[in-house]
C-alpha cells in the first residue's frame, strides 16, 4: 500500500491532515451542516477542534463558535477552506 | 502511469488470482474515482492516497448532493473523505489527469 | 463506539495532531467545559444548552439543567410553505449517548454567537 516509484504524488490520510493543521478548513458533517474555521487539533476518528467557527446550513450562516468539537464519526470530510 | 485495469501483474495475491479490495483502490491512486456514500451523497475526484479504513485524500473534487429538488454540486480543491460513510467506489482510469502541484 | 480510523497515525500515541495549540487532542476542549454551560448540537436536529458533568471517551455525556430544543420543518400543504417549529423543554439531568453528538461548543468561550 506504500507509494509505487514516480507516485510521488502519492499523499496519505495522515500527511493530508498535517498539512492542513492551523489553517483555515472547512467540514461538512451527515447533516448537511458544514463548518469553516481554524483546525485547532484532531485525532485519528477524525474528532476535530475548530476556532472562530462559522456554521452554514444550505449555504446560510446560522451560527458562530468561538471553539467547537466536531465528533468524527458525524465528519463527511474535512479539507482547506476554498479560496472565495 | 499506471492503469485502472488490474491484471496479475499487480502486487498482492497472484497465486490465487485474487484481486484484492484495497489493490483496486491503491491502483487507482492518481487517477479519477468517482465515491458514492451511504447517503445520497458523491464526489468526484483525483485519488492521491487512502488508509487502511477507506479514509480518501481526494483533489480537484466534485461534490455531488441529491435533494427532493435536484442535485447540489460543489468544487473543492481537496479533502479527506471519512472512509466510514464510504460505499462504492469506481476508479474511472484511464487519464491520469494531474492538477498543477 | 466510535468506528475507528488512523487517518492521524503516527502522530503520537492517542494519534492526534495539533497545530500549535494548548490542546494536546479534541477531547481537552471536552474536558476544558467540564463543569461549564455548553451549546450541544445532536442528530436528529436536536440542540441542548446546560452544564456538562461528565464525559466518557466515547464522548457520552452527563448534562444538568438542560434546555432541549427540538426542531421539526413541516410544510404547509396549500402553500407549500416550509414551517419550522421549535419545541423546548427543560430536563434537570440527561444521558447524552456519544454516538448522536454532532458537536459541542463551550458557551463561556463562545464568540458572536447568534441565536
Amino acid at each position: 500500500m506504500d507509494s509505487m516509484p514516480g507516485q510521488h504524488e502519492t499523499q496519505r490520510p495522515a500527511d493530508f491532515l498535517r498539512q492542513i493543521l492551523g489553517r483555515p478548513a472547512v467540514v461538512k458533517v451527515n447533516n448537511g451542516a458544514e463548518y469553516r474555521g481554524n483546525l485547532v487539533c484532531l485525532d485519528g476518528y477524525l474528532n476535530i477542534v475548530m476556532e472562530g467557527t462559522e456554521e452554514f446550513v444550505g449555504g446560510e450562516l446560522k451560527r458562530r463558535y468561538g471553539d467547537v468539537f466536531l465528533r468524527g464519526n458525524n465528519v463527511i470530510y474535512v479539507g482547506p477552506a476554498p479560496a472565495k | 502511469m499506471r492503469s485502472a485495469h488490474v491484471g496479475a501483474s499487480s502486487s498482492g495475491d497472484e497465486a490465487s488470482g485474487q484481486l484484492l479490495p484495497l489493490e483496486l483502490v491503491d491502483v487507482a491512486i492518481g487517477s479519477r474515482v468517482w465515491v458514492i456514500l451511504k447517503s445520497a451523497r458523491e464526489f468526484r475526484g483525483i485519488l492521491r492516497g487512502f488508509d487502511e479504513f477507506v479514509n480518501l485524500v481526494l483533489e480537484d473534487v466534485t461534490e455531488y448532493q441529491f435533494t427532493e429538488s435536484g442535485t447540489d454540486t460543489r468544487q473543492l480543491p481537496s479533502m479527506l473523505l471519512n472512509g466510514s460513510n464510504v460505499c462504492v467506489l469506481v476508479p474511472e482510469g484511464g487519464a491520469s489527469e494531474r492538477t498543477a502541484a | 463506539m466510535q468506528s475507528a480510523g488512523s487517518a492521524a497515525e503516527g502522530a503520537s500515541t492517542n494519534g492526534a495532531l495539533t497545530g500549535g495549540s494548548i490542546l494536546g487532542e479534541p477531547s481537552d476542549l471536552v474536558r476544558l467545559c467540564l463543569d461549564e454551560l455548553v451549546y450541544v448540537k445532536l442528530r436528529g436536529e436536536r440542540e441542548l444548552v446546560g452544564r456538562l458533568h461528565g464525559y466518557d471517551q466515547h464522548l457520552n455525556m452527563v448534562v444538568g439543567d438542560a434546555e432541549e430544543t427540538v426542531m421539526s420543518t413541516e410544510v404547509d400543504e396549500e402553500t407549500f410553505e416550509q414551517i419550522v417549529r421549535t419545541r423546548k423543554r427543560k430536563l434537570p439531568l440527561v444521558f447524552v449517548r456519544g454516538d448522536t453528538l454532532i458537536l459541542i461548543s463551550p458557551l463561556f468561550r463562545q464568540s458572536g454567537a447568534s441565536r
